[in-house]
């Protein structure tokens, strides 16, 4: 996330305030800069400037044993982490949707599509894994 | 979970069951640069330019259609009007340009390439008669080409010289055409009040105030509102407009996010979402179905106008609050060969041109896709292009009109086309004439409207 020089400049007010009579040009500096690095790296679950690793996948059909494991296995073969994960039973249909990061994974989002949509053939039921940028977009501002 | 089941799950629902799609990803690229006093180098020049930037179009529009999941329907391309860098060309030489457009359309693997256009709505240059009288020929000698002429504008007025070259050259086009159920008409396009930045063919152009090159897109979704409208059950009009107002705003925002990431993977500067309901002839995908979904017992009749100005009013609100750049002709379009629930309303006698043409007063262009009987003469096709124009330019609107005389057929018959462009009923036409109106010539002046300095 990014700060704007109007936060910034607030930051450096309040830094100034704080140290007092301590302040100098040189460890105003220092305070703002870190204040402003540990900012960027704190993290937040919605960044709406950035595009984000993660994917979301959703699935759903007439509920069998295994379809968990399956997927699972084809995520995890592609190197790529759960990072969370909801499933319901709804009469005999399963749906699932879970949120998948792509960030440490060798393969890009089409492999990773690819290698799920053989898994569908497979199981019969539908796949989608579409990048989470789409919800963020048409669900958060 | 950073969202809710159910978000997830609407966005599905609406990429995946109701069709919502980004309707077209437009690269506009300047031409001002492509002129030489010899046409081959003039052709070449073209040729290079479109492929230099266009090459990698659809590849790009598709790799961000599976990142996303959401489809590009359409893939096309727009230049700066043609009578404008070409000017000093001869009708021959515009009919050899549109060739060489075609040629790099279907290289690039596109379906509809437009710019073909000339502005002239004040009046006309040497270059820009020349290129009004090559469109017959250049549309019947290619396939991918679409044209455009802006004949009519609130600061300038109506340039009634030009609305009958129109209506002639519209005249011409079906005859040359005439193979195809004069096809040629459906992709022909006059305007008042064009809209510079326009994404959606048949009308678009890449503008004189436009950069190099830009990327400008077009949202669509009729079976996405539908379904809204359709869950949100009885409420009264103000709870409507909230219900598509929503809608609205969350495809808007997808289009734009797709937008953005087609330009950065073209690297060129993005340049604006037209959120357009645009129907196609797929079912349920229809805005006459919205219409009636709303109340009405089919499109046509009293209360269809009111409907139809909530429709487009809601859906201009939304797009401005989702979007920083939107653009100019955002609404409803109301194509009646592209719309199922437009042409049945047709064949059941409950949509004709007058209430039509109403309806174009509050919907975002005009009569679009309109099939009149081959024998309508020009001054009558110049009549209902003035009248079109004359609405659009006291209410500072774009407003256009896309008509096919259909070469050899008669009311009660249809045309058919398939794919997009669908199949139009032959609607019937007042027999009354304006020729002497028409006749007179000359230009309406500019309405009081225009003003406002």
């Amino acid at each position: 996330m990014k700060l704007t020089e109007d936060e910034i400049r607030k930051i450096t007010l309040s830094a100034i305030e704080e140290l007092g009579d301590k302040a100098t040009p040189d460890n105003v500096k220092t305070i703002v800069k870190k204040a402003v690095e540990s900012f960027d790296s704190s993290p937040s679950d919605i960044k709406m400037n950035e595009s984000s690793g993660r994917a979301i996948l959703t699935s759903f059909g007439i509920n069998k044993p295994g379809i968990v494991a399956s997927i699972t296995k084809a995520i995890s073969q592609c190197q790529c982490d759960i990072y969370d994960l909801s499933q319901k039973i709804m009469g005999d249909f399963f749906t699932m949707i879970m949120i998948v990061d792509l960030t440490n994974s060798p393969s890009d989002l089409k492999t990773v599509q690819e290698e799920l949509a053989k898994v569908a053939e497979e199981l019969k039921i539908k796949i989608y894994l579409q990048h989470e940028d789409v919800f963020r977009y048409m669900h958060r501002i | 979970m950073p969202y809710e089941f159910d978000e997830i799950l609407e966005t599905i629902r609406m990429t995946e069951v109701e069709h919502f799609d980004i309707r077209t990803v437009t690269l506009g690229i300047s031409l001002r640069d492509c002129h030489d006093r010899n046409i081959e180098v003039t052709k070449q020049k073209i040729y290079d330019k479109i492929m230099k930037y266009g090459k990698n179009h659809v590849k790009y529009a598709r790799e961000i259609e599976a990142k996303y999941g959401i489809s590009i329907a359409n893939k096309r391309i727009s230049i700066t009007p043609v009578s404008i860098p070409f000017d000093p060309f001869h009708a021959e030489e515009f009919i050899e340009i549109a060739k060489i457009l075609d040629k790099a359309a279907e290289e690039i693997g596109i379906d509809y390439l437009a710019g073909y256009s000339a502005l002239v709505q004040k009046g006309m240059t040497n270059g820009e008669r020349e290129l009004i009288q090559s469109i017959p020929y250049a549309l019947a000698s290619t396939k991918r080409v679409c044209s455009s002429v802006n004949i009519a504008s609130t600061k300038a007025g109506i340039n009634m010289d030009a609305i009958l070259m129109m209506a002639e050259a519209i005249k011409k086009t079906a005859e040359l055409t005439k193979d195809r159920d004069s096809i040629g008409c459906a992709k022909l396009v006059v305007f008042a009040n064009a809209v510079e930045d326009n994404p959606f063919v048949a009308g678009a152009f890449h503008g004189v105030s436009e950069p190099e090159v830009t990327l400008n897109v077009g949202i669509s979704g009729p079976g996405v509102v539908l379904d809204a409208i359709k869950e949100a059950g009885y409420c009264d009009t103000q709870g409507l407009a909230e219900v598509i107002k929503k809608t609205i705003f969350k495809i808007t925002r997808a289009g734009e996010l797709i937008g953005r990431k087609v330009a950065e993977k073209h690297g060129v500067p993005f340049g604006i979402v037209d959120v357009s309901l645009a129907p196609t002839p797929a079912e349920g995908d229809s805005i006459a179905d919205i219409l009636m979904a709303m109340g009405l017992e089919d499109v046509g009749g009293p209360g269809t106008t009111a409907a139809l100005a909530m429709l487009n009013d809601s859906v201009k609100k939304a797009g401005l609050m989702a979007s920083g750049v939107v653009g100019g002709m955002s609404g409803a379009f109301i194509p009646v060969s592209e719309d199922m629930g437009m042409i049945r309303a047709v064949e059941n006698g409950n949509l004709t041109i007058e209430k039509l043409e109403a309806m174009t007063a509050v919907c975002s262009v005009g009569l679009d896709m309109i099939a009149v009987p081959g024998d309508t003469t020009a001054s009558t096709i110049a009549g209902i292009i003035a009248d079109e124009a004359a609405i659009g330019v006291i209410n500072d609107k774009t407003t256009a009109v896309r008509i096919i005389p259909a070469y050899g057929k008669k009311e009660g018959e249809s045309v058919d086309y398939g794919g997009l462009l669908g199949k139009a009923p032959i609607m019937s036409v007042k027999r009354i004439s304006c020729e002497k109106f028409i006749g007179r010539g000359g230009r309406i002046p500019a309405p009081m409207r225009s003003l406002t300095n």
